[in-house]
């Protein structure tokens, strides 16, 4: 450890700031308030500040950030990630800040790493303050964030008249050699000063929690249920954000492109977004897959304390009370919710036996990579109405490489990006097809454009059918509606490849004849005999011919005859549809296991990041969007 | 073939149109993608032949009706531009007083030459296909509904509060410097332009879909407001939403 005196840091700081190679940022004060600010010199920093209106998360994943920027103008071209002019220097973050930006380290690493957040944030030097004031709301000490032992480059104490460094990493060694000019080491008084300080800050806190923060995960576990708990909680809920937007390791995000004035040229960026906002797991179509403010609000303590805790295997709170700060209705402070759950529960002993950690191990696999590839439609089939079969090959020439069920993000450059199943099998090479239902902004863009126009392609994304698993075994295909699209890439694979699988049928309902969907490939079935189909429509108005099943899709499961033992049912379709197809499927005798569903949500991000397509601790777009029935039944949100 | 654009004012300050006028550079880059036919602001010249029809200023006359009925019949698409037209706007707090009253205050002894009725937007009288909100309008916004129309898609308004933006821009809340604000209720999308000023949201671009108003009314009051003064921070702008007609 080190000692400074604070003429000398002052000096030190100025001397970062005149150097002119350095974002130098620290904390200021604005209003009655303080936040992080470009730092034009020493006398401006306020470290005796209690807490920050944001985060320092702010300089690794902004509140508004370019993706990439394209250019239409002449053929296309995409420019991804810029690098960062100067490496920033943070002067003045609180421990439990340090906290989060490790929690936050591992969120933009997991399996697809963000290269966007890590270009910044490794060239970063963290200089880190321990607690001289604490928020009134800060319950920092119960979530063990009061102080950190690393995460820093260098950790200031006030002594006074003096700062002791604790240096965390080589990095903060080199910039004090560099810049700082009289430092000694620490005296033995001075070590035993700051240990006594940073003893003295765990009791600084006003807000407790009333039991040990490891109990929390458990706690959720046992307080999902209850409808009651949560809709007192949320009923002065404005729906407002304010709670996430504040929150340090918060990280959902929405993606957004912004054309310029030409049209021809612009950028796709990302935003912060919360989860308690109500649109924020709203899908084109308009439906709201958590649509009620108790839902919502439950949603965000389940994901700090139990999704991401089965995830990392830490509780995504640090106990920096920015949410309790910023709430106006006075309702987002995790200590009263936690509390007031915690004495709701009769059996406490219960409780603490219950608690397990999570054995994690997170692995980076990759950089994500937001630019998309070039590719152009080829052919475009209209279906129905609303639907176009888009037959698209990439321009480099490369075969898309999915598996049957996975999907892709299909861009058109200054509109946005949709999620789209992939509906012809991996067996057909040299182009993929889309089946696109014009539903929002991209899909109505993409059934404007023509053969030969261009469009962007992300992916595949997800995990699809198990093709090697289901060989040999029966299968039973039920698609509703716009379901028979990811259905066909793997039933079309299951044709090209038909010796290894046993009995093959398929159950295919719609709403009406002229909404049926790869008429002319159905019809071309009736010829085989290796192939059961039974198609049904839910009504047949007067002006059409329908000779087939009238009734919803169910009523065609109790006409077919199979093994429940060796029949694996592959199922999609709207919402509405598993529920009723799964009850009459378990009525046959169908194991959980042998159900496989693909379900839909808003997959914005694709990587598993931005938060939008989560169902309970699931993300549909990495973990999905095809899953087995067994895993999934005990997930409240997935159907 | 450019599309055809026209704007019309009803009962309004015109700001918003100004605010079009104002854009300068850029509206001469627009005019690259567009053809301004009717803009009694900036033009002398006038047709009926429009595609696009910018609409300002709130309906509060039963003649006015016959008007925007005709310019829904000549346009393909009605955009509202400003509050009065998108949400009726602060026309509509004369809705909460005598009718006969308010026509008085304004006409004196003519008063009885003038029709009047309740205030409304818009979308009160015919279907609006897009809305640029605000009081007055931002340019970054209005430019941001004639990209998205010209590229065929919905413009992107944002369905949460101003809370959203004043985080992001890291403000002091209004409420933490004494102030009130209606920020909580309102419809986002200025980039919390007052609130970053130091002023408070007046909520000039309306309520949110679905506005939890007894939370905010209460917040309001618990922060200092009496309940009067609470409910006419509401009918400022919020005449028309909350069902004053």
């Amino acid at each position: 450890m080190k000692v400074i005196s604070k003429e000398n840091f002052a000096d030190f700081i100025n001397a970062l700031i005149v150097d002119g190679s350095w974002n130098v940022v620290g904390v200021k004060s604005k209003g009655n308030k303080f936040a992080f600010e470009p730092l034009e010199s020493a006398s401006e920093l306020r470290l005796d500040y209690d807490v920050t209106l944001l985060p320092p998360k702010k300089y690794f994943f902004p509140q508004r950030e370019t993706l990439f920027t394209y250019d239409l103008s002449n053929g296309f071209s995409a420019k991804g990630l810029t690098a960062e002019a100067k490496p920033t220097i943070i002067i003045g973050v609180h421990p439990y800040d340090i906290a989060a930006l490790l929690q936050m380290d591992e969120v933009f690493s997991e399996t697809k790493s963000d290269p966007y957040y890590f270009e910044k944030r490794k060239s970063s030097i963290i200089i880190g303050v321990n607690i001289q004031n604490m928020s009134k709301w800060c319950f920092a000490p119960s979530m063990g964030c009061a102080t950190v032992e690393y995460g820093y480059d260098l950790m200031l104490t006030d002594l006074g008249n003096r700062y002791a460094i604790d240096i965390g990493s080589q990095k903060g060694e080199k910039l004090l050699e560099k810049y700082a000019q009289h430092i000694t080491n620490a005296l033995a008084r001075d070590t035993q000063l700051v240990g006594q300080k940073k003893r003295e800050i765990v009791n600084m806190a006003q807000q407790k929690l009333d039991f040990p923060a490891e109990l929390i995960p458990e706690l959720l576990k046992k307080s999902y249920e209850k409808s009651e708990f949560w809709e007192k909680h949320s009923e002065k809920c404005l729906s407002c954000g304010s709670c996430v937007l504040v929150c340090p390791t918060c990280y959902c995000f929405d993606v957004k492109d912004n054309p310029d004035l030409s049209l021809e040229r612009g950028e796709r960026m990302r935003t912060w977004d919360g989860c308690l906002l109500e649109d924020f797991a709203k899908i084109a179509s308009g439906e709201n897959f958590r649509p009620t403010k108790p839902a919502r609000y439950r949603h965000r303590y389940f994901k700090k304390g139990r999704y991401l805790f089965d995830r990392f295997g830490f509780i995504s709170c640090v106990g920096c009370g920015r949410c309790s700060s910023n709430c106006l209705p006075d309702i987002a402070n995790p200590v009263s919710l936690f509390n007031d759950m915690y004495h709701q529960i009769p059996d406490k002993e219960m409780l603490m036996t219950a608690v397990t950690t999570p054995e994690v191990k997170i692995v980076t696999e990759e950089n994500i990579d937001y630019v998309p590839r070039l590719a152009t439609i080829v052919k475009k089939v209209p279906m129905t109405a609303s639907e176009i079969l888009f037959e698209i090959r990439l321009n480099d020439d490369s075969e898309l490489g999915h598996k049957p069920g996975q999907f892709v993000e299909i861009s058109v450059f200054g509109v946005g990006e949709a999620p789209i199943s992939v509906s012809s099998s991996p067996t057909k090479k040299g182009a993929f097809e889309l089946c696109i239902r014009k539903v929002g902004n991209v899909t109505n863009k993409l059934h404007t454009l023509n053969v030969g126009d261009m469009v962007g392609v992300r992916g595949p994304f997800g995990k699809g059918f198990d093709a090697d698993f289901l060989r040999g075994k029966d299968l039973l295909f039920i698609a509703g509606g716009l379901g028979i699209a990811p259905l066909r890439s793997l039933f079309n694979y299951v044709l090209d490849n038909r010796k290894d699988y046993g009995r093959v049928i398929l159950l295919y309902g719609c709403k009406a004849p002229h909404e049926l969907l790869f008429g002319d490939e159905l019809v071309a079935l009736a010829s085989r005999d290796d192939v059961e189909f039974k198609p049904t429509v839910d009504r047949c108005p007067e002006d059409e011919v329908w000779a087939g099943n009238i009734g919803v899709i169910t009523t065609l499961i109790p006409q077919v005859d199979f093994d429940p033992e060796k029949t694996f049912a592959i199922v999609c379709g709207p919402p509405i549809v598993y529920k009723f197809v799964i009850a009459d499927l378990k009525r046959k005798n169908v194991p959980d296991d042998h159900i496989i569903l693909s379900l839909e949500r808003r997959m914005k991000c694709g990587v598993g990041k931005c938060g939008h397509c989560q169902i309970n601790q699931i993300y549909v777009c990495k973990d999905g969007p095809v899953f087995n029935y067994a895993k999934i039944k005990g997930v409240p949100e997935a159907l | 073939m450019k599309p055809k654009v026209a704007f019309f004012d009803f009962a309004g300050c015109e700001g918003d149109q100004l605010q079009v006028a104002n854009l300068e550079e850029e509206l001469l880059t627009l005019l690259g993608h567009v053809e301004v036919v009717s803009f009694r602001e900036v033009m002398k010249e006038h047709s009926d032949n429009y595609d696009i029809a910018f609409i300002e200023g709130s309906c509060t006359r039963l003649q006015d009706e016959d008007r925007l009925k005709q310019i829904r019949k000549n346009a393909k698409i009605v955009v509202a531009i400003g509050s009065c037209a998108t949400i009726g706007g602060i026309n509509c707090i004369r809705n909460y007083k005598d009718l006969d009253e308010v026509r008085k205050t304004v006409y004196g002894e003519n008063a009885k030459l003038f029709d009047t009725y309740a205030a409304r937007p818009i979308n009160a009288v015919i279907p609006v296909d897009a809305y640029v909100h605000g009081c007055p309008i931002t340019k970054d916004e209005f430019l941001h509904v004639v990209k998205s129309l010209l590229l065929g898609k919905k413009p992107d308004i944002p369905n949460y509060p101003v809370c959203v933006e004043c985080k992001k821009n890291e403000n002091v809340c209004a409420f933490e410097r004494g102030q009130f604000c209606v920020g909580p209720v309102t419809r986002a999308g200025c980039n919390s332009c007052c609130v970053n000023e130091g002023t408070i949201c007046w909520g000039c671009r309306g309520l949110v879909d679905n506005p939890n108003e007894n939370a905010h009314k209460e917040v309001l009051i618990k922060y200092g407001l009496t309940v009067d003064d609470a409910i006419s921070k509401f009918r400022l702008y919020f005449g028309w939403q909350e069902g004053k007609k």
